[in-house]
């Protein structure tokens, strides 16, 4: 109505100066009768209220769409239109609306086949390692120990790619079961013995035997993995500590990691989350991608977890999930 | 000798794979022609068979269906790909078991014993479990026991994965981190400070092998085993 208003004030506004200036010439020529003139006021303004009441009347359905905000894009095509203006108008979003939609589909298209590639790329690339993997296995010498450990490195930058990418289809990659909670932190714990004994910092567990967790294991080890590389890298002191804790308070489960490690600036705390923030330590430290906490939190997310984070300068950092 | 058919691609990897079974005193086939699998299965009648996911035209599970066709012998997969659902395609498809590259020998190795003694029912020593000797001293894997002419010792877990290691590179340096690697398990986890310990524990047992100074600690390097009683004999 508002807009409607708007949109026909010069309308209005000329036909009020052209009643003066009608009513004026009369004036001027003598003609006199008020009671006349008001009559013929009264009766084009009926006219005028006539045109508008019609105009809006047509035009209504029009008007109240373009004053209301659009929820979605596609959210107009199911408006019929009612006179030549809005059809034209309705014409014109319609074949916008396609130019976009193909458009759209079009990157959405290039997206996946992207991420396709990047899957196979990946899984392409664990060929070598494997055969690197093997070469070296059964040599002790300290150049085959650089090597694993560079090999190590890695499996874990691509294992992180391979999970970026699969993290916007999710839900097809999920297979929730009930799992032994000791048992997952012990094997997410052997697989990374190198890193352990390399970052000279050990693992000690203090866990509640027999809880059982409700979970994806390949994708709660890609965040238990996350957070074991992230506790050893930034433990600096010799023989330090890795502890895991797990309990039942509430009816929740909860796995807490505690590292002794150089913990995290409180500036930096309230970020820590996010997407390719490295903050202090990761610009100290070489390799920070920001990805590694962010992946950890949005992955728990869909998993129904929660993980928080708890840290003081210095002394160490907690992380817990609960289940 | 237990016969292995190899189907996959990446040639490094195979020739890897074959060298270290052979050490094993495994027979093995691997396919170069990828059209013709069948026939070459069947010509090569294997016990077993290690099979990739991602091959040339036709995949893994395809394979693996055709060879179900001709032979109930157990079918390892080999591939890189982790999803839980590509292990459930490879045991429906007639898979007996899974592995992810990277692997470990060790891993392949036990696994395809596993797989042959369950098939086959050979639970006579399979070669991964044949003792090690080293001038005389014998260290038995499966009853965790080292013994030096008429004497014999009982080690634990862990001691016996320690004398392995220093054994199996006899007179060669191995590095703390090495052994620390080796003894690692999903059930103990070893510091620094406990291998110093388990050191300790395993030159006492030496010696009551009558074996002095034999396991000698190289500074900033690790530890190595010098075979101190074969001169003796």
């Amino acid at each position: 109505m508002k807009l409607f208003l708007r949109e026909q004030r010069p309308v209005i506004m000329i036909y009020f100066v052209q009643l003066i200036v009608v009513t004026f010439v009369y004036w001027l020529d003598g003609y006199r009768n008020v009671a006349v003139s008001l009559y013929a006021v009264l009766l084009s303004s009926c006219l005028l209220t006539g045109y508008l009441v019609f105009r809006y009347m047509t035009h209504r359905s029009f008007y109240r769409r373009l004053e209301q905000p659009v929820a979605s894009i596609g959210d107009f095509t199911d408006v019929k239109p009612e006179s030549p203006l809005s059809e034209a108008l309705h014409r014109l979003l319609k074949l916008q609306y396609r130019h976009y939609l193909s458009e759209l589909n079009e990157h959405t298209e290039k997206i996946e086949s992207h991420i396709q590639f990047i899957n196979q790329w990946v899984h392409q690339m664990k060929t070598p390692i494997s055969v690197i993997h093997l070469m070296i296995q059964q040599e002790s010498d300290p150049r085959s120990m650089a090597i694993a450990d560079e090999l190590d490195r890695l499996r874990k930058g691509l294992d992180m790619v391979l999970y970026t990418a699969r993290l916007d289809l999710f839900e097809h990659d999920l297979y929730v079961e009930t799992l032994a909670l000791e048992k997952v932190v012990r094997r997410a714990t052997s697989t990374q013995k190198r890193l352990f004994i390399r970052g000279k910092v050990f693992p000690v567990l203090h866990m509640e035997q027999q809880l059982s967790i409700v979970s994806d294991e390949k994708w709660l080890d890609f965040v238990l993995t996350q957070l074991i590389s992230n506790a050893v890298r930034y433990t600096t002191k010799e023989n330090g500590k890795l502890y895991f804790r797990a309990n039942q308070e509430g009816g929740r489960t909860i796995l807490e990691i505690e590292d002794e490690g150089i913990g995290i600036p409180g500036s930096d705390l309230p970020r820590v989350f996010d997407a390719y923030f490295t903050g202090e330590n990761g610009r100290k430290f070489q390799e920070s991608t920001g990805m590694g906490m962010y992946l950890a939190k949005e992955i728990c997310h869909k998993l129904g977890h929660e993980i928080e984070l708890e840290s003081i300068e210095g002394k160490g950092t907690v992380v817990r999930i609960l289940f | 000798m237990f016969k292995i058919f190899i189907v996959e691609d990446d040639p490094g990897l195979v020739k890897l794979l074959e060298a270290y079974l052979h050490k094993f005193d495994y027979d093995t086939f691997a396919v170069t022609d990828f059209d013709s699998i069948k026939i070459q299965f069947q010509q090569f009648a294997p016990h077993l068979v290690l099979l990739d996911v991602n091959l040339p035209k036709y995949d893994g599970y395809y394979w693996c269906r055709q060879i179900r066709n001709l032979s109930t012998c157990p079918i390892l997969f080999l591939s890189a790909r982790d999803g839980k659902m590509d292990q459930v395609m490879a045991l429906e498809n007639g898979a007996d078991d899974y592995i992810t590259k990277p692997f470990d020998y060790d891993i392949v190795l036990a696994k395809i014993n596993s797989q042959l003694r369950r098939a086959y029912g050979t639970y006579a020593a399979a070669p991964a479990d044949r003792p090690v000797d080293v001038y005389g001293l014998h260290l038995d894997r499966e009853r965790f026991c080292l013994r030096l002419d008429e004497t014999k010792i009982e080690l634990s877990h862990t001691e016996m994965k320690i004398m392995d290691e220093l054994m199996m590179k006899v007179e060669q340096v191995v590095s703390r981190d090495r052994l620390l690697e080796k003894i690692w398990d999903d059930q103990v986890f070893v510091d620094d400070n406990t291998l110093n310990v388990y050191i300790t524990r395993v030159r006492k047992k030496l010696s009551t092998l009558g074996i002095e100074d034999a396991l000698q600690t190289v500074r900033g390097q690790g530890y190595r085993l010098v075979p101190s009683w074969g001169e003796r004999r």
